[in-house]
């Protein structure tokens, strides 16, 4: 009996998903960082992604975290003359975040997380009743 | 007669490495579940009548059809047949539904429950017979 290919699997599961949580707390920390220098491009907007992997030796899919892509999407534009980073028109770029949809992407990366969790558990109940087994 | 010999013990472990690669191919559904493209999948159902006749038992073994044949043992090697079960798909191709992948971890993980104690119990009983 070996169980390690489950445990292994899970746990890669949950590096990836943790991973995700990097890139979304990223984004989030980073919602109102402009740019350096005047007129110039704020933070861009990353989204974090995963990828799945035949692992030959333990002949099961494992879960890698993809590279994160850059959002396209336009920046937010604010009108603040008075800033140091606005334009020859007095607009200052704000980055492409938009805070509601880090959080519901970190809720969906939290339940999954979770999901592989429990299913770590169950793998690990069963593995202690089987070694139980000894005690009789 | 060695232990596996028995057939209530062999019954058993042959359920309980169904339930365990089961196991196994429901971790790896759950820990896909947000990877694109992906499709969950199962172990196909344990047919009783083949387990009534022995069917499973011999799996994927060789048949020695002759007796100059050698026997090759392949316990521990048994591999169950999977089936992919196609579900809703998300618009990324994702088929994995978390809530019916975690009721058949739980399913699963109560079997094994139920298989490892019936082995515990029947092994008991022999300890009995033998009056230990």
């Amino acid at each position: 009996m070996d169980f390690s290919t489950s445990m292994a699997v899970v746990a890669s599961g949950m590096k990836a998903q943790s991973a995700r949580m990097k890139t979304i707390a990223e984004n989030i920390a980073n919602a109102n960082s402009t740019a350096t220098t005047p007129g110039g491009d704020p933070y861009r907007r990353k989204i974090a992604t995963v990828a799945s992997s035949f692992d030959r030796e333990l002949g099961a899919n494992l879960v890698t975290a993809g590279k994160s892509i850059a959002d396209k999407s336009e920046f937010r534009t604010q009108y603040d003359p008075g800033n140091p980073n606005a334009d020859a028109k007095g607009y200052v770029k704000l980055p492409n975040v938009d805070s509601l949809v880090e959080i519901m992407d970190m809720r969906e990366a939290q339940r999954s997380y979770e999901a592989d969790l429990t299913a770590m558990d169950a793998t690990k109940s069963m593995l202690a009743r089987t070694v139980d087994l000894l005690n009789k | 007669m060695s232990m596996p010999d028995v057939p209530l013990l062999s019954l058993l472990r042959e359920r309980m490495t169904w339930l365990h690669q089961r196991q196994d191919v429901l971790s790896q559904n759950v820990a896909n579940a947000d990877t694109p493209g992906y499709v969950a999948r199962d172990l196909k159902a344990q047919d009783f009548s083949d387990i009534l006749s022995g069917e499973t038992t011999r799996g994927n073994a060789l048949r020695a059809t002759d007796p100059r044949h050698i026997a090759i043992s392949t316990s521990g090697h048994t591999q169950f047949e999977e089936e992919t079960t196609p579900g809703q798909a998300n618009p990324n191709g994702n088929a994995v539904s978390l809530e019916q992948e975690m009721i058949k971890v739980s399913e699963t993980q109560a079997q094994f429950q139920a298989a490892a104690n019936l082995y515990a119990k029947a092994l008991t009983m022999m300890k009995t017979a033998i009056g230990h």
